[in-house]
């Protein structure tokens, strides 16, 4: 047993100094003000010292270990929280703090799960969701109430999702429950960092910001590609570049390569690995088997792998010693997220960090070039926080009720001190009770339905399988459904979204876990693959693909109107040039006061390229809009597709417009109808939905082995919760929050209005191509998550497509492999 | 009035019936309307569970069915399985619009083939259920809950519904989701019938027809991918 003296500054020093380590300035201010028991933001990039700053801030507080619960440690990956527990551990036994730190996810046991409840220890290490199931059991409300801090790690991450905005509900609580609690966040560099700070410590606090070390100088450097004619102008897998990038890691000890999706670390470790047989390289991303992919943090740490294919699943939390070079492959996405990785190289904080980029498709040459040039300015991202989500309130209201101590009053000042719910209305909250007292609107109850109930004053759940099952779904992370990878002989290989099994036949060969596998079949949602040869496919995994972040998309226009002007032109954008100049020859250049629109026709029909340059998010609001209004003019059936230069629209055809037709559709009169009415003719408010359904107890997931017939019985998807809402209970805020976060959140209202005010006064070029151009070829080969808006009757659309099949299966013959994804299919 | 636009007649196991896009068949010879996973009370199933969906739909499905009967002057009404989503409860809301349509169709008779949801204690006698243990024989037919499921009765044509088939059909500017009767070789299956139930994507393969109901139209749609 360690002497349960309190550890001084003295002794903290001496443990450094053993270590060789030396205490930063910023440390020191950290447990001053900790001491002083202020709340804080410690910004800093990964491995600068963060976690001690905020970690000896609190032991230097400790008392030994017959305290209570002194210090809760969040954060956002429950894959990483042993490690992180074991890190604290080791400080808190080296300084002689005498504390023990437990851990507490959705993996910890039952029987530490029943020690906890009997007795905690003197810091827990969790997570949002896991920190939300604890705060809904009464017993252990009076453990809370001697906590000195709550440590949120990686609060950029969190921040801006409703992770972070139940987060924030946590923290109202457990700060009404310990009126002293100091909440301390760590995080990585971010734009807004004092409205992050000002969010983490609630709306009637204030926050100190302490700045870590100053950030590394960063070279950001990019792979050319030999002959830019020959460059793919779309694609994501950028495998032409396999002999630079195999040249690159030859000239260094260690490398991590870092991709964007996973689909291209599959197909990277396989590249990789073929050129380079007799290396030890590890592949690690998020759908990878636990322990494989600890298998390959370990390889990073003892240095055993001399390269390591990744995704941003080694973004975060993952420390381990930096390597010689890190290697992003495909386009860059944000500023922050470059930062970040390039920080994984360079050995002494200080140091210069490098990162060798390598394009997938021409037009990241000049993301690359930007990314450059915003880091140099600093031009880092923000993060928005979310506010007023009704869906997130709703749980939350559910798991206090399950404690049966608060009152709807309580309950309402205590959130009203978050930034997320600071001035709710009246009416959204008397909404919320009502949604889980009586189900909707108090005008219009739903019959029989009873979840919450309020007596004596307090609100209680009384039904014990509604407040297991409500524990069972608390947090707010959607995932699509997963499917278990294995082969046939037990070992568990990760994971696949069941969507993209579904479409596999027994026998088809794919990527996985860095092997190719067969499909052999699929049972109890288990597919079973066996070892393959030949031809595979990879999987085209869900979500992988991220946006332009808007900071970036701004200076790649600022760059692209820059052209050729500039003397002092960046490698990539010189590169660029012959690129540029097909597109000038065979229509034109977007540049500043000229909105340019390509129209062409073919066999698919009429297509109109249209590029603001506005980045993605407008150009979904712009061409939802555009193909909203040309449907209210006549029926069609439009569908469109975006990315972060411009947008297709795509019909059976499309009327003969000249410029000043074109810029009445663009006008800004009666968007404020328009807009919303374009946003559920395509859907997107629909699809929004799923996530809201899911968090606010509408839908659940599948739990393995705990769901039973009365489970089965309440499953539906969320698509039809909403129809059934929509058609029954159209006043639901539900369905309407989806409409406001895809107006908001997915199409950045304002900047979209703005862009309408300002393509007014602009020149509108009308341009005919009869051949996709530079510009319009990745619209064309990348047509992702394409939405329609329709003013067709159903039957006029199934009878074109019908047409649209037979004319293609005519035609059979010609279509080659390469238009294999563009033909019609009916596909059940 | 029954609007010829709706339907679809066709012959199956060398039996003229007819398809209604009101998701239901209509077998002329037997002047009986058939249909399949009503899923009736399902709404307020859900909402005894404490999930918030509103309810309306299982009102509006026995209007449907009242209408459909009237359409075709139909004079027995044949449910391919799952009436009710699960067992009921006494005394729902919706027992009431039960009641009142079972008041309307009194002359009715009402035969239901037992599906997986289906519980026959706690149903009111006063709503007159022949029950009816898959397979039941009326040739050519066979009536079933599940048609693709082995049965004891190996000669005749199954109907059945349970699957709730749908089709996705997709083309370069267009996808619809649309829910279809799936008519085999030897074995046919319905549409859910209820407001308040999703659909499971079918394989079709060579040999079938796929009819779907592209809103208030009957279309024969594409039976085999490509």
């Amino acid at each position: 047993m360690h002497t349960l003296a309190m550890p001084t500054i003295a002794d903290v020093e001496t443990w450094y100094a053993a270590r060789n380590w030396r205490v930063f300035e910023f440390q020191r201010q950290c447990w001053a003000a900790y001491a002083a028991g202020q709340s804080g933001l410690i910004h800093a990039p990964t491995g600068a010292g963060k976690t001690l700053a905020a970690w000896i801030a609190a032991l230097l507080q400790s008392r030994g270990a017959d305290e209570p619960l002194r210090v809760l440690w969040i954060t956002p990956m429950r894959a990483l929280a042993a490690d992180t527990a074991a890190g604290l551990q080791q400080a808190s036994d080296a300084l002689g703090a005498g504390w023990s730190v437990e851990l507490r996810t959705g993996d910890t046991g039952s029987a530490a799960r029943a020690r906890q409840r009997r007795q905690m220890p003197q810091a827990l290490v969790t997570t949002p969701e896991s920190l939300s199931l604890l705060l809904s059991y009464a017993d252990l409300i009076p453990q809370f109430t001697g906590l000195h801090a709550v440590i949120i790690d990686e609060w950029h991450e969190l921040l801006g999702s409703k992770r972070g905005v139940q987060t924030e509900l946590c923290l109202s609580r457990l700060r009404a429950l310990a009126p002293s609690l100091r909440t301390w966040g760590l995080s990585a560099t971010l734009g807004n960092l004092e409205q992050a700070a000002r969010v983490l410590v609630g709306v009637d606090r204030t926050a100190q910001i302490v700045a870590g070390v100053s950030p590394k100088h960063t070279v950001i450097e990019t792979l050319l590609p030999p002959a830019i004619q020959r460059f793919p102008w779309a694609g994501h897998l950028g495998l032409p570049q396999l002999p630079q990038v195999i040249e690159a890691l030859n000239a260094a000890c260690s490398s991590l390569v870092f991709t964007n999706t996973r689909a291209q670390a599959e197909r990277w470790f396989d590249a990789i690995g073929a050129a380079l047989p007799d290396w030890p390289i590890g592949l690690h991303h998020g759908s990878l088997d636990a322990g494989m992919r600890r298998d390959v943090e370990a390889g990073i740490k003892t240095g055993a792998l001399r390269a390591v294919v990744a995704t941003s699943s080694l973004d975060l939390g993952v420390d381990f010693t930096p390597v010689d070079q890190v290697i992003q492959i495909g386009g860059p996405k944000g500023v922050a997220r470059l930062l970040q990785r390039a920080g994984r190289s360079g050995h002494q904080p200080g140091q210069t960090s490098r990162i060798v980029c390598v394009p997938t498709m021409a037009l990241e040459l000049a993301e690359f070039a930007a990314a450059r040039r915003a880091a140099g300015a600093g031009l880092i991202e923000a993060r928005t926080p979310l506010r007023h989500c009704l869906d997130v309130l709703a749980q939350h209201v559910v798991t206090l009720a399950l404690t049966s101590s608060l009152s709807a009053d309580q309950l309402r000042a205590e959130i009203n001190g978050t930034h997320a719910y600071h001035g709710l209305g009246d009416a959204e909250w008397a909404w919320v009770l009502d949604f889980v007292m009586r189900g909707g609107s108090a005008l219009a109850a739903y019959p029989q339905y009873r979840k919450v109930v309020e007596r004596d004053g307090l609100l209680h759940v009384d039904d014990a399988t509604l407040a297991r099952r409500h524990r069972m779904a608390v947090g707010t992370i959607v995932s699509d459904s997963m499917m278990r990878v294995s082969y046939q002989r037990g070992a568990s290989l990760g994971s696949v979204e069941e969507s993209f099994v579904a479409r596999l036949k027994p026998g088809d060969g794919f990527f996985f876990a860095g092997r190719r596998v067969a499909l052999v079949r699929v049972r109890d949602m288990v597919a079973y693959v066996k070892p393959a040869t030949g031809s595979s496919v990879i999987p085209r995994w869900m979500g992988g693909r991220m946006p332009l972040s808007s900071e970036l998309a701004g200076v790649v226009r600022e760059l692209l109107a820059e052209g050729d002007h500039t003397d002092a032109a960046s490698p990539e954008l010189t590169a660029l040039q012959p690129l540029l100049s097909v597109q000038r020859r065979w229509s034109a250049l977007p540049e500043p006061g000229l909105l340019l629109v390509e129209r062409m026709r073919s066999r698919e029909g009429h297509h109109w390229f249209v590029y603001p340059m506005a980045g993605r998010h407008v150009h979904e609001g712009l061409s939802a809009l555009l193909a909203y209004r040309l449907a209210q003019r006549a029926p069609l059936t439009c569908s469109f597709s975006v990315n972060d230069y411009g947008f297709e629209l795509l019909a059976r055809t499309l009327p003969d417009l000249d410029a000043d037709g074109l810029r009445a559709l663009l006008s800004t009169d009666r968007l404020e109808h328009d807009l919303p009415a374009s946003i559920n003719a395509s859907e997107m408010a629909k699809r929004r939905f799923r996530e809201i359904a899911r968090i606010a107890g509408l839908v659940f997931d599948g739990y393995p082995g705990s769901g039973g017939k009365t489970v089965k019985q309440i499953q539906a998807s969320s698509g039809l919760i909403y129809d059934v809402l929509a058609r029954y209970d159209p006043d639901n805020r539900l369905t309407a929050q989806a409409l406001r976060e895809a107006l908001e959140q997915q199409l950045d209202y304002q900047r979209l209005r703005d862009s309408l005010q300002q393509m007014q006064s602009e020149q509108i070029r009308l341009i005919d191509v009869d051949r996709l151009t530079p510009l319009g070829f990745p619209l064309w080969a990348d047509r992702l998550n394409q939405h329609r808006v329709s003013s067709e009757g159903v039957s006029e659309r199934v009878a074109r497509m019908l047409e649209e099949l037979e004319a293609a299966a005519q035609s059979e013959p010609a279509a080659t492999s390469t238009t294999r994804r563009r033909r019609v299919s009916s596909r059940a | 009035m029954l609007d010829p636009t709706q339907t679809l007649d066709v012959a199956l196991a060398g039996e003229s019936v007819r398809l209604d896009a009101r998701r239901a068949l209509y077998w002329p010879r037997r002047r009986t309307l058939i249909v399949a996973d009503v899923h009736l009370g399902k709404d307020s199933v859900f909402r005894r569970a404490g999930v918030a969906v509103p309810s309306g739909s299982t009102g509006d499905d026995l209007a449907r069915l009242a209408a459909l009967l009237l359409d075709h002057g139909a004079e027995r009404l044949l449910v391919l399985g799952d009436l009710f989503h699960a067992r009921l409860v006494a005394d729902e809301p919706w027992f009431a619009d039960m009641d009142r349509f079972r008041r309307q169709h009194a002359s009715l008779r009402i035969d239901v083939v037992r599906g997986n949801h289906d519980r026959i204690d706690g149903v009111p006698a006063a709503w007159q259920l022949n029950w009816r243990e898959e397979p039941a024989d009326e040739p050519p037919f066979v009536l079933m809950h599940d048609a693709t499921a082995p049965r004891s009765i190996t000669t005749g044509y199954a109907l059945g519904g349970h699957l709730h088939p749908v089709l996705n059909l997709t083309s370069t500017r267009d996808r619809l989701r649309l829910p279809v009767f799936w008519l085999r070789q030897d074995h046919a299956v319905l549409p859910s019938f209820g407001g308040f139930t999703g659909g499971h994507p079918i394989e079709a393969v060579d040999g079938d027809r796929v009819i779907g109901i592209a809103g208030d139209r009957l279309m024969a749609l594409p039976n085999r991918r490509r």
